[in-house]
């Protein structure tokens, strides 16, 4: 469980993250969104304690991080900004962190074996890959064996193997009882990994949703319906949790949202209606989260910096974790 | 925030001691990395935190060719000196200061590897891995202190130990042949080993406030060793008693057998060199607590 109570962080005339208030709930991975540059990072730091907030505060497991006797047993963390020092080997540097907290060597092992560095673990860190670097930071996150677990974009620069281990290591990780807390920019890659969504921009809480609620907002779940008995299908369709709209200046087309594509399917076939599109609506998930944080954008440019440039997510990180969905 | 009332899933998993959570987890059947056998009390505590520098001091290269190099630069350019000593070159010169000459080499090399110890863990991001694990911060610094200052003066001791009388041998029969048996000779290289040991744990302290490898090297050579030789030509005595007292005069004149009227006597130089070291690390504890990582 972490709470953060109107974090705020300022360098200088900059406000980098603004009256943060958010809760992150144990037993489910929370993404943490926003654009690069909105303030992740440095919440997480904050988080842990590595920066000192302006104002507001924050708790971990009911207790500022920095008090617990044990911080590791509490939280495990990767930070996005690379931790280790080159020269050591993984194993070198997952026992030194060990010894703080008298972490007997097997459990060193343990980890070791989890995240599959294997023989890589007696190697210096010097020649890892991003990929292998990352699971030696999971590995120290790990460590401990942490209720809360906090990983500042994990995915970044993976291969689509790397992402998949990511995805299906949260996913189990939350399935244990942690809290899990995730942060990314791309809405694509917590649409299939997060339950709940902290969206932030410029600084700025955004959302604070479920994905699932997000995904019904921003039209998604939604499944456009073509075919020439269209008025009959909707009849037949129409339910308390099924909302069905025409489209524009089309008759034979429907948007339906609250029922998947089999019971449409099903449902029309059972009646003998032809249908001749059925298209689910995926493409706008990244489109809504661009909408939102491109509005939080302009609403501060009014009134803070204006020449910040706000980078949009790339396309080859995009273009990685679809390969790594299919 | 606590006793605040909150959803079942929050009392199960924060309201109790892990003793409790561990058992009911694994129970559940999840592949977790949950150690065998009875909760392991994982705590943080001063001696671990030692046990974690010690562990990382020596699990980089630098650190063993570091030391390595002090101790043979030192005992080889003592043996050079002695090698082609000829009596009546040593204008002024003590036996002991003669022998140890390399050090002068040596304590850049082990300024070098303090500054390594604080400095090179902000180089490398560890120190965000190190604060994080131990995010009441000053127990690393005073760890850091601890480990490096003990293997500094072993092996600063190992040093000039095996130096002098490595160079005596050469230097028997000439005007600088002296045994550790002499008066002050004994205290003197004793002298040295503590003094170049504590200009390394300044330079730990200088890592720690700097933040950066070489800065801090600078400042070590700027303010620490070529200052006090500029400031000591002003023509003023408050100006020279001043100059005795900083670190780089301190320590020399600590492994002078017979420290002349410019510099201190052994104790006070101990006492100048040590509080030396003791501000330079208050003030890098002080900016360690204060600042972000």
């Amino acid at each position: 469980m972490i709470r953060a109570y109107g974090l705020t962080k300022r360098y200088g005339e900059k406000t980098v993250v603004r009256d943060l208030t958010f809760t992150v709930r144990p037993g489910m991975v929370t993404g943490f969104l926003g654009p690069n540059g909105a303030g992740k990072s440095t919440t997480m730091r904050m988080l842990l304690g590595l920066d000192a907030p302006t104002s507001g505060r924050s708790t971990i497991g009911d207790r500022a991080y920095a008090s617990h006797p044990a911080p590791l047993r509490q939280v495990g963390a990767l930070l996005e900004a690379r931790s280790i020092h080159p020269g050591r080997t993984a194993r070198a540097h997952l026992q030194a962190l060990a010894h703080t907290h008298g972490i007997p060597r097997r459990q060193v092992d343990a980890v070791i074996d989890r995240v599959g560095l294997g023989e890589a673990a007696d190697r210096r860190v010097k020649g890892f890959s991003l990929g292998m670097g990352q699971r030696l930071g999971i590995a120290a996150a790990l460590l401990a064996d942490p209720a809360t677990v906090i990983l500042d974009e994990p995915v970044n620069g993976l291969d689509p193997e790397g992402v998949l281990w990511i995805r299906n290591l949260l996913k189990s990780l939350a399935a244990e009882g942690r809290t899990v807390f995730v942060s990314s920019h791309l809405m694509s890659e917590m649409a299939v990994t997060a339950e709940h969504l902290i969206i932030i921009g410029r600084g700025r809480l955004l959302a604070d949703t479920t994905v699932e609620r997000f995904v019904r907002d921003a039209g998604l779940g939604e499944i456009t319906v073509v075919s020439p008995e269209a008025d009959r299908l909707r009849a037949l369709l129409a339910g308390p949790d099924v909302r069905i709209e025409a489209a524009d200046g089309r008759p034979d087309t429907l948007r339906v949202t609250g029922a998947d594509g089999e019971r449409i399917g099903r449902t029309a076939a059972a009646h003998g209606i032809p249908v001749f599109e059925l298209t689910p609506r995926r493409a706008s998930l990244e489109e809504a989260f661009m909408e939102l944080t491109r509005d939080a954008v302009e609403y501060v440019a009014h009134d803070d910096d204006p020449t910040t440039p706000q980078p949009t997510p790339t396309s080859q990180h995009a273009t990685a974790s679809q390969g790594a969905a299919t | 925030m606590t006793g605040r009332p909150d959803d079942l899933v929050t009392q199960s998993q924060q309201g109790q001691p892990r003793q409790q959570r561990q058992p009911r987890r694994r129970s559940a059947g999840s592949p977790t990395v949950a150690v065998a056998g009875p909760p392991v009390d994982y705590r943080v505590t001063w001696p671990r935190v030692v046990r974690s520098e010690w562990a990382k001091l020596w699990s980089l290269r630098s650190t063993w060719s570091i030391l390595a190099a002090t101790l043979l630069v030192t005992a080889g350019l003592g043996a050079v000196v002695a090698g082609t000593y000829q009596s009546g070159d040593g204008d002024g010169i003590e036996p002991v200061e003669l022998t140890l000459l390399g050090t002068q080499f040596g304590q850049i090399l082990l300024a070098v590897l303090g500054v390594l110890v604080t400095a090179g863990e902000y180089a490398s991001g560890m120190i965000r891995a190190s604060l994080t694990a131990v995010p009441r911060r000053l127990p690393v610094l005073w760890a850091k202190a601890v480990v490096f200052g003990s293997v500094a003066l072993a092996v600063m001791f190992a040093t000039v130990f095996l130096t002098f009388p490595l160079a005596q041998v050469f230097l028997s029969g000439t005007d600088m042949a002296a045994g550790l048996g002499d008066p002050g000779v004994a205290r003197a290289l004793c002298g040295a080993a503590v003094g170049i040991a504590l200009l390394g744990l300044l330079c730990l302290g200088l890592g720690a406030l700097l933040r950066s490898v070489p800065a801090a090297i600078g400042a070590y050579i700027g303010a620490v060793l070529v200052l006090p030789e500029v400031v000591g030509l002003l023509p003023y005595d408050v100006v020279d008693d001043i100059v005795a007292c900083l670190p780089s005069k301190a320590a020399q004149a600590l492994m002078m057998v017979d420290p002349g009227p410019d510099m201190l006597a052994p104790g006070p130089a101990l006492f100048a060199l040590c509080c030396s070291v003791a501000a330079t690390l208050a003030v890098a504890a002080l900016f360690l607590r204060r600042r972000d990582v």
